[in-house]
């Protein structure tokens, strides 16, 4: 690449090389786009600026769809992976969520070679300073060492890094993006020339511990499952096995925090705007919930060849005396070295009304967001949204319909709906809660769900395909085998009796017994040498048990998304002015007109629409039409 | 449907001194103008002279007032002409507005709007009906309550308390490994079993909230002759003036409604009618089978002192153990009163002696009949009504899916398959209040509305 790259035209430029950025340029190139990555380190891509894992509750599913996208995340945790874990075992297998406890140092790298991978995707290591605008619209990117690059269309992935401010305690604010890099200033000053709405948010990070100095005695050691990963198609380990450890910080730490609080950056005045709920920092804890008495402390490995631990749970904006002294008010770390202070960021954000569910900036064509810049939190609800706008910006520019995942389809539809409908009052993280179909959306059936369409869109290489048909075969083949298959009582009652369930004397089949809630398919399978054993992965396996032991439910959801189905699919003119439709009251005229909303269904989720307001808007949008 | 602006005569038609106008919608305050009333001081009757739009000619003098949107009964700029009543002055006025650019509104599209405004939920829709359709205190206070919202407040609570469950469900699911530790699976229970006993409550006198609507049936049986058609004019004493022949129900009864101590009944009498109409065959007992099945109440009569025939006995016994059955001595004034008349107390049959001659009695049986049927409304305390079919099916259906919910964790189901039964509660109580917008629903309810509400 040389510097200027004169009258070449990318398809897709994408700037940021976070989750966001590396999903989208990975998912374009796919699709055949000319793609180029812009980064300020290429050594950091996909870097994890907060806690070494990926996944968790409803992340995990995110995941794993982004993977049957053909994303890069899954396999970059898998490769990386020091512990998994699949949480929430103890409730149904809708909620089972994959998580990996990843090297921070080799992830980076994991996903530099994966996207080195990809045929047709360039990268570059610059610091964008500006956009190329030229008749309305976004025409490429220039940078801060004058290199510029012409594109078709761009999405931006800045992450924190737009005016980033770093904040420990209430006099000490660095200019970055993240601790050791530089914010994006000039860029940042020409977005706010562009008239766009631009809000901001904070969120912060714990301090690390030297591991050497922590006494593990007195922690809790938490083990990783023996198997699982999160990528579906390969089946790479991870370099080593570490485990995670558990403590709490009880009253002596909290004391520590109260003492404090004027001295933290955002009680002391210094930060004003939001941040996560779900995520809190101590002085939140300390501050919203003073009865409680002690809070989990979560160690993380920070990778395999150094000790370095992430205390997870201490997320914090004091000033670094401060933090040394309520570590060692916690049990285990009461002769820990900190390593790395923990900070708050306070960072610009886009109110995401101004998209559309394709990410699309509707005011200035040509602009695509992804990730924290659209007010979200967390490296795989940025990922997410790289994989739309990615996916979205390469379909555009190759002249092709864009593509959407539905709220029934994906956490990412639900995700994607949820921001640009209701927008985001504080940093927006996704919970299985905020789908209405969750026993649709689950992490074991990510390919059924996603893979077809992925294969369609031309998402997948050649390989990926043949592991996608043999997958989906695989489950009608276990699918056949539990209805046809009816094992002799003698070979499952031991099993049966032991499960707490009543045993059967005449065989019946597998199907049946399975729709038990106490009978799993897959111990069923691996207790009894005496069976005929399944021809299938245990995948599969999974797949077909939740379908059948959940019938009823998954039916009653399936209903429930096909009846919502006709609404979601009528289309609202682009070009409608609910400024003029009387019949709506004035509120949902307002909310209409900042959403400006692409079906009745979405409609419907703008908060203050009623439901008596969609069906006027039905009957405005019907007459219009004559 | 809505946007225009809409008018329509909202008192009922015939000889009265005054009738209101209504107009609803954008253009009301326009419209005034057109009908030559000027600028009118909103919230403040104006007398003013209403003029022809077409010719300037001054149809009526008028009181007008003007209710600006949001705060008004439909939540759009509303016009009120109280005019002269009568059959023209009314009418004159309406073609006035509709010549001034209003549509002629259609059944119950003012209280429509403001449903579709949110000035009301449809819980209060309801109650605005039954508030002009009461006949009796109790209906008429019934009513009054749930437009007050007190029904809705409940169901509001109680939707906020399912909607609290399925938080305290989906918790657990997504925080596993909280500071809180997980919730305690008897929290949930506890919490559930208390939904699911509320729902129970408010249900309890759901028929009776029906019957308080339309009034219990309470048809007046026995032989040929025993007095029934004198108990039935004595019972409806002054109300004589309403009973009424319904096309269609008079070929076998006749059929009254009367408040009794303030309480709605639908009296019927099948006395008078031809001699052929329909008999319960073998019987000898006059009344008509198809009221009978239908019956809240069975006043089964039968002179006092007279030995009850077979046919009344066997009648009798048939129907012991049914709550409706009230046996009525009649004529009681003739009888010499001498306690036991034939043994049939001591089978268990309870009398009550009335003479529709002396009214000797009669207080008595209103209050055993509203007893009968209406105790629960009486003594339900703070409890709101349940009035309608239609809310009813859908507590009724919440009910059971909190049920549901509690089954499906007994058996082990994981939280995540359980709660969609919490979901499903909850949208049934939205369907209640009205929330989930169901065209079908609003159908129902405002099909039987009548113009100008």
């Amino acid at each position: 690449m040389t510097a200027s790259d004169g009258d070449h035209r990318f398809d897709v430029i994408v700037v940021g090389g976070g989750h966001a950025g590396c999903e989208a340029a990975n998912a374009a190139a796919r699709l055949g786009a000319d793609t180029l990555l812009v980064t300020g380190y290429l050594s950091r891509v996909g870097q994890m600026s907060c806690n070494p894992a990926v996944g968790g509750v409803a992340k995990g599913t995110v995941a794993r769809e982004v993977d049957a996208l053909g994303g890069i995340m899954g396999r970059a945790a898998d490769r990386t992976c020091l512990h998994f874990r699949m949480l929430n075992r103890s409730k149904g297998p809708a909620v089972w969520a994959p998580r990996a406890q990843c090297d921070r140092g080799l992830y980076p790298r994991a996903v530099r070679s994966l996207l080195e991978e990809r045929r047709g995707l360039a990268m570059y290591q610059g610091m964008v300073s500006s956009l190329i605008l030229e008749g309305g619209r976004v025409r490429g990117v220039e940078c801060t060492d004058d290199s510029r690059f012409r594109g078709r269309n761009v999405v931006l992935a800045t992450g924190t890094f737009l005016r980033g401010a770093m904040k420990m305690g209430t006099d000490r604010s660095i200019s970055g993006g993240r601790a050791g890099d530089a914010p994006s200033l000039e860029l940042a000053e020409q977005l706010l020339d562009l008239d766009l709405e631009v809000g901001r948010f904070k969120t912060g990070t714990p301090p690390r511990v030297d591991g050497r100095t922590v006494d593990r005695g007195a922690l809790e050691r938490q083990e990783g499952d023996h198997e699982g990963r999160i990528s579906h198609w390969e089946e790479r380990r991870g370099p080593g096995s570490r485990p995670c450890w558990i403590t709490w910080a009880g009253p002596e730490a909290r004391a520590v925090v109260e003492e404090n609080l004027e001295r933290s950056a955002m009680y002391g005045g210094a930060i004003g705007s939001k941040g996560p709920r779900y995520c809190p920092s101590i002085e939140d804890k300390v501050v919203k919930f003073p009865d409680t008495e002690r809070h989990q402390v979560f160690l993380e490995p920070e990778g395999l060849e150094t000790r370095e631990l992430y205390v997870n749970g201490l997320a914090t904006s004091l000033p670094p005396d401060v933090q040394r002294r309520f570590l060692r008010r916690v049990p285990g770390l009461e002769e820990a070295r900190m390593t790395q202070p923990g900070y708050a960021i306070e960072y610009d954000y886009f109110p995401p009304e101004q998209l559309d569910r394709t990410l699309r900036l509707e005011p200035l064509p040509g602009m695509y967001f992804a990730g924290q810049i659209n007010g979200t939190t967390g490296y795989e609800e940025a990922a997410a949204q790289g994989v739309v706008a990615g996916i979205n910006a390469a379909l555009d520019a190759a002249g092709r319909e864009p593509w959407v995942p539905a709220r029934d389809e994906a956490y990412i539809g639900v995700l994607v709906d949820d921001l640009v409908t209701k927008g985001v009052d504080e940093p927006y993280r996704l919970f299985t809660s905020r789908a209405e179909f969750r026993l649709l959306l689950r992490q074991d059936n990510c390919l059924q769900r996603l893979g077809t369409r992925a294969a369609e869109l031309g998402l997948l290489t050649d390989e990926e395909r043949r592991t996608l048909e043999d997958h989906l075969e695989d489950v009608e083949r276990a699918r056949a085998w539990a209805e046809d298959y009816s094992p002799e009582p003698e070979s499952v009652n031991g099993y049966l009796e032991e499960a707490g369930t009543s045993t059967v004397d005449q065989k019946r089949p597998l199907e049946e017994l399975a729709a038990r809630p106490q009978v799993s398919l897959t111990e069923i399978a691996a207790r009894d040498g005496s069976m005929e054993s399944p021809p299938v992965s245990e995948e599969a396996l999974t797949v077909v048990e939740m379908e059948i032991k959940y019938a009823g439910y998954i039916e009653k959801e399936r209903e429930r998304a096909r009846r919502l189905k006709e609404r979601e699919e009528m289309e609202l003119p682009p070009d409608a002015d609910y400024g003029e439709m009387e019949s709506l009251s004035t509120e949902s005229r307002e909310k209409l007109e900042r959403v400006r909303p692409e079906t009745l269904g979405q409609a419907g989720r703008i908060p203050g629409v009623s439901p008596a307001d969609l069906q006027s808007l039905l009957v405005e949008v019907k007459k219009r039409r004559g | 449907m809505m946007g225009d602006t809409v008018a329509a005569v909202a008192t009922a038609p015939g000889r009265a001194g005054l009738a209101v106008v209504r107009v609803s919608g954008g253009e009301a305050r326009e419209i005034g103008r057109r009908l030559g009333l000027g600028e009118l001081e909103p919230r403040r009757a104006s007398v003013r002279e209403l003029t022809s739009p077409a010719d300037g000619e001054v149809l009526d003098r008028v009181v007008a007032t003007l209710f600006p949107g949001p705060g008004s009964y439909t939540g759009e700029d509303v016009l009120e002409i109280s005019c002269h009543g009568g059959a023209l002055a009314p009418q004159l006025v309406l073609d006035a507005a509709l010549e001034a650019g209003a549509r002629r509104a259609e059944p119950g599209e003012f209280t429509r709007r403001a449903f579709l405004n949110d000035r009301m939920d449809l819980l209060q829709v309801e109650a605005t009906e039954d508030l002009i359709d009461a006949t009796s205190e109790a209906a008429h206070r019934a009513a009054v309550e749930q437009l007050g919202g007190g029904l809705s407040e409940r169901v509001g609570e109680l939707r906020e308390r399912l909607v609290r469950l399925r938080a305290l469900v989906s918790y657990d699911i997504d925080f596993p490994g909280e500071d809180d530790g997980p919730v305690d699976p008897a929290e949930v229970e506890e919490a559930a079993a208390a939904l699911e006993e509320e729902l129970s409550a408010l249900l309890e006198h759901a028929p009776e909230g029906e019957m308080l609507r339309e009034g219990a049936l309470a048809v007046v049986a026995g032989r040929p002759n025993v007095g029934k058609s004198s108990l039935f004019n004595a019972l409806l004493g002054d109300d004589r003036a309403i009973v009424t022949e319904e096309p269609g129900t008079t070929r076998d009864a006749i059929e009254a409604v009367v408040s009794l101590s303030g309480y709605p009944f639908r009296l019927v009498d099948t006395a008078g009618l031809r001699e052929d109409a329909d008999r319960i065959e073998g019987m000898g007992i006059e009344v008509a089978r198809g009221y009978l099945e239908r019956a809240d109440l069975v006043l089964f009569c039968a002179e006092a002192g007279r030995e009850l025939e077979g046919a009344e006995r066997d009648f009798l016994r048939e129907r012991a153990g049914d709550g409706g059955l009230v046996p009525v001595r009649t004529k009681a004034d003739l009888a010499d009163g001498s306690g036991a008349e034939d043994g049939t107390e001591r089978a268990g049959v309870e009398w009550t002696r009335v003479s529709a001659r002396t009214g000797a009695g009669l207080g008595g049986l209103r209050e055993r009949l509203v007893g009968r049927v209406y105790a629960g409304v009486r003594g339900r305390g703070e409890t709101p009504l349940v009035t309608r079919r239609r809310q009813a099916r859908a507590l009724e259906a919440a009910r059971e899916e909190v049920g549901r919910f509690r089954e499906a964790r007994r058996r082990g189901l994981p939280p995540e398959v359980a709660v969609t039964h919490v979901q499903e509660a909850g949208r049934h109580l939205e369907e209640v209040l009205g929330i989930v917008d169901t065209e079908e629903i609003l159908g129902e309810v405002f099909s039987s509305f009548c113009i100008g509400k």
